[in-house]
């Protein structure tokens, strides 16, 4: 699953680097990438409109069931259980940022709330002040100055760059549940999947209602999406505290037209 | 000496009401505006003990009031704009105008019980403006942060952008819009009507 996933980005990266020219000869500073790049772009969008209709026809339907039979009390309760279990991937990539501070908040909320928390179903340590805060391998190498990418929209996982796919990646195989229960292939692959498969279940129930809506009231959805997606990645790790990077320093003083004003 | 120079050179300003293109913003003012303008909308919209026919009608007031809808629809329109009639500008921002309010107030339950905390003020490199800090807790994890960009005119001041989560609402919309009109023969008229369409079509709130 996760060679062919490589093998379909680095084809996309491949056909995406002919260069096309761009039909615009007016540039417009706030416009995307989509200029530079029609390949990526056609490709983007029917892998979109695929990701859309597969959350539309199971994701959503699922989830709608999932929210069906459980009370927000148990659905609070999986959500923990789910998120204690990758508290040891935070905590690893807080020592690889060099943030020892967080590492130690991490650990020590793995350890309180598997044992006191029943495994993370209440959070006990945050109530001794020890607050959720979640990293990954693609905010590391953000911290490390490692360059973003152009956008991705990669299958069923939906929004993505380079930089973040291969974080996710990475997020994947070092999952202490892949890791733990690699010793037994046939175990690890069935633990696997209904891991993944309740992670996406929990996270659409969780935002169906809000992309429903920007759906709604978007006249194009896929560029929606892909313009909050790369806003929201903009200011990550070492690239926020460049001022001049960030979302807030794009200039708003275009010329008013006089006789509109 | 230096101390004098600067002295005459305040005074002058002052005398000759001098202003330059990069005018001092009010920072204290600023900030307090977009304060009231949240506590508006919370103690008399959200928590208000009204119909939802007389919170969508409030918002909508609120809404034409703290924002600045065209010099928003003017940024948002891009380089569209300067070959929109002016028709169609005026059409483009009411249909804007009216698929944002729409859109906003059915989501008023969800910010039951929370408020804004306001932070400082940051400085911005665009004439005239600045961006108010703030934060929104929520039920978990880290508080939301939410960023006002607001333009002062004289004593007055309007809201011109707002990001949430470092997603500027103006970028993404001008963002969607100008590729809707570049992917779209109809141009900027097919857009007003699609506007026009997702206003009118959009489910209605249960009382």
């Amino acid at each position: 699953m996760l060679k062919k996933l490589y093998l379909a980005v680095a084809l996309v990266l491949v056909m995406g680097s002919s260069p096309v020219r761009a039909e615009e000869t007016v540039p417009d500073k706030f416009a995307q990438q989509q200029d530079d790049n029609s390949m990526l772009e056609s490709y983007n969008r029917a892998m979109f409109s695929f990701n859309n209709h597969f959350n539309h026809y199971v994701l959503m339907p699922v989830s709608r069931a999932y929210r069906e039979i459980t009370t927000p009390f148990v659905r609070k309760r999986v959500r923990g259980l789910l998120s204690n279990l990758r508290e040891p991937l935070y905590a690893g990539n807080y020592v690889l940022q060099g943030n020892l501070k967080q590492t130690g908040i991490s650990l020590s909320r793995f350890v309180i709330n598997s044992t006191l928390g029943l495994f993370g179903m209440f959070d006990v340590a945050e109530a001794w002040g020890l607050k959720k805060d979640t990293t990954g391998f693609d905010d590391t190498f953000a911290e490390w100055c490692i360059p973003d990418g152009p956008y991705i929209v990669l299958p069923f996982l939906g929004s993505s760059t380079p930089r973040a796919a291969v974080g996710t990646s990475l997020g994947f195989i070092f999952d202490p549940v892949f890791w733990t229960t690699y010793h037994d292939a046939n175990v690890n692959s069935k633990i696997s999947y209904s891991y993944a498969a309740l992670q996406a279940i929990t996270l659409m129930e969780e935002n169906m209602d809000l992309l429903n809506d920007f759906e709604r009231n978007s006249v194009d959805f896929y560029e929606t999406v892909k313009s909050a997606y790369l806003q929201n990645r903009k200011n990550k790790g070492c690239f926020g505290k460049d001022m001049s990077s960030s979302v807030e320093s794009y200039d708003f003083d275009f010329d008013i037209d006089e006789e509109y004003e | 000496m230096r101390k004098y120079f600067f002295a005459v050179a305040a005074v002058l300003a002052v005398v000759f009401n001098i202003t330059s293109a990069r005018a001092e913003v009010n920072a204290q003012a600023a900030r307090k505006f977009v304060e009231d303008v949240t506590k508006d909308g919370i103690e008399n919209i959200i928590d208000a003990n009204v119909s939802q026919q007389e919170k969508d009608a409030r918002f909508a007031k609120l809404f034409n009031d703290a924002l600045d809808m065209k010099f928003i629809g003017q940024f948002v329109l891009g380089r569209y704009w300067r070959t929109a009639t002016p028709a169609q500008r005026e059409a483009f921002i009411n249909a804007y105008r009216e698929l944002n309010v729409k859109t906003w107030s059915k989501r008023f339950d969800e910010f039951k019980g929370r408020n804004f905390v306001f932070g400082g003020t940051t400085p911005s490199s665009s004439a005239n403006q600045i961006f108010v800090n703030s934060t929104v807790p929520m039920e978990q994890g880290e508080p939301a942060k939410v960023v006002w960009r607001v333009k002062q005119n004289g004593d007055s001041f309007k809201i011109v952008d707002i990001i949430i989560e470092n997603v500027s609402l103006a970028i993404t919309a001008r963002n969607e819009y100008t590729a809707y009109i570049k992917n779209n023969a109809g141009g900027v008229e097919a857009l007003i009507k699609d506007l026009q369409k997702k206003t009118t079509d959009a489910p209605k709130k249960k009382a």
